[in-house]
């Protein structure tokens, strides 16, 4: 039976009370993230009565303790801050259960206490399990849970998972991750998180590209040079995290997830509905639709890795990657890398793809910019009438999220001179509401068992198929393309310069 | 710059410079130009109109704090009709730091009518309305013959309060007279919108399954109201009815209906003078009580399920009260309020 109150009411499938199992609970994600975000949603009156949290942790601790952990860092970084009463009523739903995640014996006390809950208050029976443990646990807590049955509903139930990043370290590790995850839950009860997926203008990009009617006919090989997408941070390996960075490197760490989706939300064709699998239908297609640089020589030709060597950054010295704490003096790891790809489909035959991410950047910032083709060589853009490039639309994920047009407008006066003027939008000036954190839509979404902003398995697989020749390439080839460098506070090599030279592009100023 | 005896004083910081309408647009270009260090935001065109005396400072006021949200070009407009012809005219800008760093602006015009203004009135908003964007209109108080078929008719968004009327019938009427020729026309009414939280709150608990289990065995409603909000209470009244598909019957005093598995639903609307402008709504079955509740001066409601043993509770925000949160929850919305269109002829249906 429907609840015919939330008809009309909400624009989005309503969240039903349940259970909220946190794997790795005393993490940092948990207690900086998670937490918050489902502190805010209660705070904001979304969170459903009667949902339950539990922290499952290795850690012994009580339940008084682990809420005092949670209300220390929550007051810290919870974008509403903390009102005590809220506090209070939301932080008794949250308990902690102390258990190996390789100890069947936790995971069966685990199934005990939530039906105890459940009897308790009256809870229907929904499960959802968050599994933010370190990845190397992701296999065994899936294991355990079937093992315990916790995976299968009750009649009129449901039991999702969440699994954090990284999903995988290449294609085969991702496919066993996937079978283990599909042994346990459907597929359709898998929720793949990628956090920029919850950014509002990660949302944006289907709204401005399908609700508004200037834009879609524009939006091919026709009229559109090229795409850049920007991901620059100007951290380096601060905060001890070299030593999973290391080991990743910017290509999985960044690429494979984040950019590529963004990459699909750009590039997909308009779904035939806004269901879940009718988004993520089009979304796979792009990925499935890139060409592979399957051999050392097309890898060494589309892709720029690079690390960075001492420079300065805000006027301050910072070491090179090498001499980053946590990192091997002799590692191979890429700190930027940048790709060129090219999507073979009807629509953008031609039309290349540029992707760049890099670490200690001159500024933090991630974009996506659409180059449109130039006017026709006549009137105005004859060779010697200086009109200064083509229009550029571009879309800022973060900071400073918004959408600014760059056109070409003449200099008042007697004379004939062009200059490129840009209409800006943002986001923090037109709305002066700030926007939820993105794990608050995404913990909700899952809730309300909405995928949409979820991946899915062969979103993943086709992902990591197209990074492994790369990664192939790098590590595992005979020849392997060359390491480039750079000055930290740079924007990056100079062979990313000429990867985008060689189409008559360069890379945008940010 | 006044020629006639008005209220307002002559220097009145709150409404900013005074200035001749006809330089209106000239004034507010050179308000930028002094300070480029500022952004000029606008989404909209929102029209304050208000009869009631001393109307300009107070509004001013509210859209101070409503801009912080949302960005518009403010026109605030005061009727004395009583008075001689005349019109005086005020520009001012709100500013605000947006995230604590950029100083984000929005333009006020205010307008000071005086004697029989209806063509006056309209021609003066529409000479400075900023083009392409949408007009939301807030009525302030009762209509009046201002309210025009040509006005309606370049009104996007008109917000009203019906809870501040004497004849909520009549004026209805009226609107629906003036809007037939503007089919997209989304009426916004603070009476509906100071139960957003309630209805919200009743919806999130029968999310819960002894909840849901209970609807079809709901047999008494309980509203308690402030009695000078009693179409709030009819408005969510009407709701529960639309929602759940109750039928109209006589079959009990006062407003009674029956469920599609035939229980009839009494309902008791309590007027008190202590309460706030909603202070509880409960919904009784046989099985569960489902109940929403707000103590004057709480930031929360308070909402709960009981049914023998089993209790749950929890908190969510409560409604709006100031006019200035009732508008900035309307306007982010936004929408096309069409919950209240479907309502509307049910509580309408109660007032005759």
């Amino acid at each position: 039976m429907s609840n015919p109150f939330r008809e009309d009411l909400v624009s989005r499938s309503p969240a039903e009370p349940c259970s909220i199992v946190i794997f790795g609970a005393t993490g940092d994600l948990t207690h900086r993230k998670l937490i918050p975000a489902l502190y805010n949603l209660a705070v904001d009156g979304e969170l459903p009565t009667g949902v339950k949290i539990i922290g499952f942790a290795r850690r012994q601790k009580s339940d008084i303790e682990f809420r005092e952990g949670l209300e220390l860092l929550n007051r810290q970084v919870s974008r509403s801050g903390q009102d005590d009463k809220i506090w209070g009523n939301f932080i008794q739903s949250v308990t902690y259960h102390t258990s190996e995640f390789d100890d069947v014996a936790g995971y069966k006390s685990l199934a005990e206490k939530l039906d105890a809950l459940d009897a308790e208050h009256g809870g229907k029976g929904n499960r959802l399990y968050y599994i933010a443990s370190a990845p190397e646990f992701f296999d065994v807590i899936l294991i355990h849970l079937k093992n315990a049955g916790l995976n299968e509903a009750k009649p009129g139930c449901w039991a999702r998972v969440i699994v954090e990043k990284p999903f995988g370290t290449d294609l085969a590790t991702a496919k066993h991750l996937n079978q283990v995850v599909n042994e346990t839950f459907q597929e359709n009860d898998t929720y793949r998180i990628d956090h920029y997926l919850g950014k509002e203008t990660a949302q944006n990009l289907m709204v401005l590209r399908f609700a508004n009617a200037i834009f879609e006919p524009l939006w091919n090989s026709k009229y559109i040079s090229h795409i850049q997408i920007t991901c620059a941070e100007n951290l380096g390996m601060e905060g001890g995290r070299g030593g999973y960075y290391d080991g990743a490197g910017a290509l999985r760490d960044m690429v494979q997830n984040h950019l590529l989706q963004l990459l699909s939300l750009v590039a997909m064709e308009p779904p035939t509905d806004l269901s879940a699998d009718g988004v993520r239908d089009e979304k796979v297609k792009v990925i499935r639709s890139l060409r592979q640089w399957d051999t050392p020589e097309k890898v060494a030709a589309n892709v720029v890795r690079g690390q960075y060597t001492a420079g300065n950054i805000d006027g301050n010295a910072v070491p090179g990657y090498r001499e980053e704490d946590r990192v091997a003096p002799k590692s191979d790891t890429e700190a930027y890398v940048a790709v060129r790809l090219l999507i073979d489909t009807w629509r953008w035959s031609g039309v290349p793809f540029y992707i760049r991410m890099g670490k200690r950047l001159p500024k933090k910032s991630t974009e996506i910019s659409v180059h449109f083709k130039d006017a026709p060589c006549v009137l105005f853009n004859t060779p010697n009438a200086g009109a200064p490039g083509g229009n550029v639309l571009v879309i800022r994920i973060q900071p400073d999220e918004g959408i600014s047009l760059r056109m070409v407008s003449k200099i008042p006066g007697t004379s004939l001179r062009l200059e490129p003027v840009k209409m800006d939008f943002h986001y923090a000036t037109s709305f002066g509401k700030g926007s939820p954190e993105a794990y608050e839509r995404l913990l909700l979404d899952a809730i309300a068992g909405d995928a949409t902003l979820f991946a899915r398995r062969d979103e993943v697989e086709e992902a990591w198929k197209f990074i492994d020749h790369i990664e192939h390439a790098w590590h595992q080839s005979d020849t392997p393309p060359p390491m480039a460098e750079f000055v930290a506070g740079s924007w990056g090599p100079r062979e990313a310069d000429q990867l985008l030279q060689q189409d008559g592009n360069q890379w945008r100023r940010l | 710059m006044s020629t006639l005896p008005s209220p307002i004083p002559d220097f009145c910081p709150e409404l900013g410079i005074e200035i001749p309408v006809s330089d209106i647009d000239k004034e507010l270009r050179k308000l930028w130009e002094q300070d480029e260090a500022s952004t000029n935001a606008s989404l909209m065109n929102l029209v304050v109109f208000s009869e009631k005396p001393n109307s300009l400072i107070e509004n001013s006021g509210i859209i101070r704090e409503l801009t912080r949200e949302h960005a518009c070009r403010a026109i605030l407009v005061e009727i004395d009709s009583a008075a001689e012809p005349h019109i005086r005219a005020w520009i001012t800008a709100h500013c605000h730091l947006a995230e604590g760093k950029k100083s984000v602006c929005c333009e006020q015009i205010s307008f000071y009518l005086t004697g029989r203004v209806t063509g006056r009135f309209r021609n003066t908003v529409f000479a400075h309305l900023n083009s392409d964007l949408p007009l939301v209109f807030w009525w302030q108080g009762e209509l009046s013959d201002i309210l025009t078929e040509r006005l309606v008719s370049v009104i996007d968004r008109l917000i009203i309060d019906s809870s501040s009327w004497a004849n909520p019938a009549a004026s209805f009427r009226m609107i629906e007279e003036n809007s037939q020729f503007n089919d997209d026309l989304i009426i916004q009414d603070h009476a509906w919108t100071r139960s957003f939280q309630f209805r919200i709150g009743i919806a999130s608990l029968f999310d819960d399954p002894t909840a849901k289990t209970a609807l079809p065995g709901i047999h008494m409603v309980e509203i308690t109201y402030h009695p000078d909000h009693r179409n709030s209470a009819l408005q969510i009244l009407a709701w529960l009815a639309t929602q759940a598909k109750w039928n109209d019957c006589e079959c009990a005093d006062g407003f009674a209906y029956r469920s599609n598995s035939g229980v009839v639903i009494s309902t008791i609307l309590r007027a008190d003078p202590a309460s706030a402008p909603l202070s509880s709504l409960v919904l009784r079955a046989e099985a569960a009580t489902v109940q929403v509740t707000y103590e004057i001066g709480a930031s929360h409601l308070q909402k709960q399920v009981e049914a023998g043993s089993y209790k749950a509770t929890s908190l969510s925000p409560a409604d709006p009260t100031s006019p200035a949160e009732l508008v900035g929850l309307q306007l982010a919305r936004g929408g096309k309020n069409s919950l209240y269109q479907k309502i509307l002829p049910r509580f309408r249906a109660m007032l005759d």
